[in-house]
Order: C-alpha cells, then structure tokens, then sequence
C-alpha cells in the first residue's frame, strides 16, 4: 500500500518536471477551447455563417494573422459556407479583432456580458445559452430581455422560467424549439431565471 | 488517460447537435436583421448520418476528441504500441457528418476517361478481382500540427496524432480500373465519397491522384480494416487507401471514381492540402506554385515508455517505436538519450508490407537516476532524415519533428 502511494507520489513529482521539460508537447496541456464565440460586434453573423459546419472550437482554439483569417474565409466559401460577399468583411472583422495571433482582443463588449464573477456567466457560458441568446439582440432565440420583458410581471416568473430552461420546448418564440436542459440543478435554474429577469 | 479533456461526455453529444442545428435553422429562418438573406436551409435532422456518441461509443478511452463537428479524434503515441493499429485506436478524421451508408444497396461507379463505364455492387467486387490484404499507413496531411509555431489553424493534432498502420483487406485499384479500360490520355482518378454536410451547400470532398499512384498494386478499394468490416466512421461499405500519401486522398465513402484527363479542379486539390515548396514566414500567404500533399516525409515515434513512466535503476529499459515513410523505405532509425548529443543505432524488425511502419527498439540501461528523455530519429533510403523541428507551412501539414518521451528513473 505504502509503496503504491509513494510510486503515485513520486510520478506526480516527476509529471511536474516532465511538463516543466517537455519543450516538444505543446497541445497536451493545454486548456480546452471556449464552445462560443467571444461577445463582440460581429459574433452574432459569425455564429449563423460559421457554427454550422463546425463547431465553435474550430474558431476558439485558433490565433491567426488577418491575412491568415481572410484565406479561411475564401477557403470555406469554396467549401459551402454560405456566406455572402458583403459578410465578408463584418466576419473577418470580428475574427481578426477577437481571434488575433497579433493583437489583443477588443475589451468585452456591454451589452452581451455579465458582471466579473457572476455565477450566472458561468452557467451561461457551461450550459451554451449564448450560443442562441443575447442579451439585448434575438440571435437564433430570443434576446434575454425579452423573455424577461414577457414573464417579468407574472409573480412566479422564476419558477416558469426555470420549469421552461429545463425542459425547453418551441412555438413561444418561433419554430426553433430550445433543447431541454434536463442536468442542470434546481439552484442553477432558479439562478439562470432569476439572472435573466433582471435583463429588463 | 483523461477522456473528458475535452468535449467528451457523450450524453452532451445529442444537445450539441441539436444547439448547432438549432443555430443553423435560425439562420435560415433569417431571424435577425443581418442574417435575413436567404442562407440554404439546412436539414432539421441529418438524416442518414450516424451520431458521434456512436462513433466514440467504439473506440479507446484514451482517444482525445479534438473537434465534435465534424468529428476528430485520435490516441497518443504510447497507445500505438501494437504491431497493427487496432480499429478501437484508429484516428477518426471526418470533413463532413459520419454517413451511415446500406452496403446491399451501395455501388462503386468508375467514369470518366473510360472505354466502358462500369459499376460494382460489394458482392461483385469480392468477385471480380483478387483479393488483397495489406498493412499499411495512413495519416493525415496535418498530423502533428500542434509541433508547429505559431500555430495553424485547422485540427489541432498531437505531436503522433492523425496516423494509424492498420491491416486493410479490398481490391487493388488498378484492376478496378483496367475493368472499364483507362483511356491513354487519363492522367488522375479522383475518388468520391457519400459524406454530406448540415447544408446542401457544402462541397463534396472530392481529391485525384496521378494515374502512376493508382496503379501501384498497395492502392486499393478497400472493404475490410483487420480482416474485419470497415467500420462505419472509417468508410464503411468501401474506401480507397493510397498508402502512405496524405490521408485525404483515401477517400472514405467511396462511390465514384472519375477518371481524368488533368489533376481535378476543386476546394480539396486547390486551396486545402497545399505545401510550399520552400521555407515561407509565419503568417504569409501560401505560394501560387505551392505543391499538393502526396506522400509523407519521413517519420517516427517512441511508443514505449509512455511519457513519465517509471523505472528502476540497475534495470534495462526497452525503448521501442515504429518509423514509416510514405514513399521508399526506412534505411536506419537512431535514439539518443542525451536531447540530440550523441545517437545509437537501433534495432530494425524486417520489413513487412511496403508500406507497413517498421518496428526499431533500442535496449537503453541507465547510468543513473532521474529525469530520462529518448528521442527517435528516422531516416529514409534516400537520405532524407526527420528534423528536430519541421518546417512552418501556413496549413500545418507534414509535421515530422523528432519525437521525444520522458521518463523516470528511480535510484
């Protein structure tokens, strides 16, 4: 017992040197890529023209030159992507301002964040709502205060609001139906609905 | 090996589908100002295609996800450590959904550039021609890409991710196309596979190889991966495997091969799978002359030890690899335990298929305890040796570094 606890102590230690010497192994340490895109003007075309192919990964785990963003441009142009010559450029805009190897992103965008350390960004962001949901402008669902502006009035708008993040549905806002979200606690609901009714 | 690094949890599958499908029918629907042009319409189920959780659900879980969309995935080096790679350790590298195809009703079409144009049931295949059995590499154009620096976009490979030496069982292709009478003036054959996208627009994945690569005897119309049915993800009823080229030539699905009188025009051959012919700087576009990736420079990885393995001083280590090259023959593979300093030779297995990765190991007894590192350097029959570090090309293809695992010994 004693000598398998100290074979795992030891590979610890050794793992830590390895990682701290292994010059030639870049990807396997690092952290996984963001699954949407950054907030900022642009993201919501970017999204509708880009994620739909692939995933937002192809784009969150990349740095490139503009240059290099504007040849994947064509490059998915001559594959398909749907994208129409005047969204060229608002793409590439976005793109070469949120995903430079170059530069520093722009700083975050007000409309479409949450405050530093809010627990509802997290969920946000771990539960894919944006990838669908804004805050101010309807993207594929509609914008965060909207919903709140529709069920705000009701007294027990949190508890709607949650029963309906858990288990979607469609035909309150459009035929797009919202997937349900069947693994989120009930702490987190009431936090994701509580967050959203306050997007008046 | 942690197989939530990433995206992995399978039962998150099913709703990243259905978020991105989402995405993609709101954009049709033109809901917002900007995006009310009038986009394709895509499917609201990809009928036809077979989900990713069915896919991972047969494979090792030491295979990292890299991309769930389309779906890529590969094993470490220390997991190749078999003489043929099992089908649970295959890379998967798809450009569109994973098709899932009725091999009763599946037929292989050959066109073109043909005195007769004929088509193939599998039974007539399994039929008409020899059958052929073969061990062979195939690896992606951009396996390894997270070696280069800056980094490229597009999958982003371990150092020995993307590649894989299966068996594979088929037909060879020459006498597919001697069936229906190559013309004298064809020069390429492009393959076509039954892959398909979210929306109607995506291009298919076509690529054409010179007729000189379609004739040699290792390139064939496969049916069977480890004397077994082609897995669906890897082709499944019928793929070509033009060993040792880059990966996209094989492609999977096949359907139609269209015999050409010049190389095929299309986003594949063109724009994708391109290399420069010499040194460019990061970030500068790819050269108008630039080549199209054919066959693997020369490679190698270490499978045993996997890194931080941990060892005892007074014992002798067998350091084991495979080296490969895509076109030629290994002529020697060296290791050194000293970061480059000085170089030993290492056994060589004999040779098998053509274009099998050969075997080398070296029997490595420490001199003293600590932080151990092996790094394996290969070289071809015409002189060409792996680099320390391979050359920057805006796509990130043919990373061929030196590999390199530490290890522990223990006084």
């Amino acid at each position: 017992m004693k000598g398998r606890f100290d074979r795992a102590f030891r590979l610890v230690t050794g793992l830590t040197l390895i990682i701290a010497a292994q010059a030639n192994a870049p990807a396997q340490d690092e952290p996984p890529p963001a699954k949407t895109l950054a907030p900022g003007k642009g993201v919501e075309l970017t999204t509708a023209r880009c994620v739909l192919c692939h995933d937002a990964t192809h784009i969150t785990r990349t740095k490139l030159s503009r240059g290099e963003w504007e040849f994947n441009i064509k490059n998915m142009i001559e594959r398909g992507a749907p994208i129409a010559p005047a969204e060229i450029a608002p793409i590439l805009e976005y793109l070469a301002a949120y995903y430079n190897r170059e530069a520093a992103p722009p700083p975050p965008a007000a409309a479409t964040t949450t405050a530093e350390g809010d627990p509802a960004a997290k969920l946000l962001n771990a539960n894919a709502c944006l990838a669908c949901h804004q805050t101010d402008k309807r993207v594929v669902g509609p914008s965060f205060r909207e919903v709140a502006a529709k069920y705000g009035a009701n007294s027990s708008a949190a508890t709607t609001l949650a029963a309906k993040i858990k288990q979607g549905g469609s035909g309150v806002w459009g035929p797009v139906p919202m997937p349900p979200n069947a693994g989120l606690s009930d702490a987190d609901l009431q936090q994701l609905a509580s967050w959203v009714l306050r997007q008046k | 090996m942690n197989k939530n690094k990433y995206l992995h949890n399978p039962k998150d599958w099913s709703r990243r589908d259905f978020l991105t499908r989402a995405a993609a029918a709101g954009a049709a629907l033109g809901t917002g100002k900007a995006l009310a042009q009038d986009a394709p319409k895509p499917p609201s189920e990809p009928a036809g295609a077979l989900a990713n959780a069915a896919v991972m659900g047969e494979k090792h879980t030491g295979m990292t996800v890299l991309s769930e969309r389309p779906l890529t995935a590969s094993v470490p080096a220390e997991l190749h450590h078999f003489a043929a790679t099992p089908n649970d350790r295959m890379f998967v590298r798809n450009n569109l959904l994973t098709p899932d195809i009725d091999a009763a009703k599946h037929r292989l079409t050959v066109k073109g550039s043909v005195h007769k144009e004929v088509s193939f049931s599998l039974e007539e295949l399994r039929k008409n021609f020899p059958l052929v059995r073969t061990q062979a590499m195939l690896e992606c154009a951009g396996a390894g890409r997270t070696g280069f620096v800056p980094r490229p976009s597009g999958t982003p490979w371990q150092l020995t991710g993307g590649m894989g030496c299966p068996v594979w069982n088929g037909v060879r292709l020459r006498d597919v196309l001697r069936a229906a009478g190559v013309q004298n003036h064809a020069a390429h054959v492009a393959g076509q596979g039954g892959d398909f996208g979210v929306i109607a627009t995506a291009a298919p994945v076509i690529r054409s190889i010179p007729m000189d690569k379609a004739m040699e005897p290792h390139t064939l119309v496969v049916f069977g991966m480890n004397d077994g049915p082609l897995p669906k993800v890897h082709g499944y009823p019928l793929r070509l495997m033009v060993p040792g080229w880059a990966g996209s030539a094989s492609v999977k699905w096949l359907h139609t091969l269209n015999v050409l009188d010049a190389p095929f025009k299309g986003t594949y051959m063109d724009t994708s799978y391109r290399i420069p012919r010499d040194a460019v700087r990061p970030g500068e576009k790819m050269p108008p002359d630039a080549l199209v990736t054919e066959a693997w420079p020369v490679k190698s990885m270490i499978t045993y030890p996997a890194p931080n393995a941990v060892f005892k001083l007074g014992h002798s280590v067998l350091v084991e690899g495979r080296a490969w090259v895509g076109e030629g023959a290994i002529a020697k593979v060296e290791l050194s335990f000293d970061e480059g300093v000085t170089w030993q030779a290492a056994q060589i297995n004999n040779a098998t298929d053509k274009y099998a990765w050969r075997i080398f190991s070296v029997e490595f007894k420490p001199a003293k305890a600590g932080f151990t590192t092996a790094l394996a350097r290969a070289t071809d029959d015409r002189g060409n040796s792996q680099p320390m570090v391979a050359r920057w090309n805006p796509l990130g293809y043919f990373w061929n570094g030196v590999h390199r695992v530490g290890f522990v010994v223990e006084a």
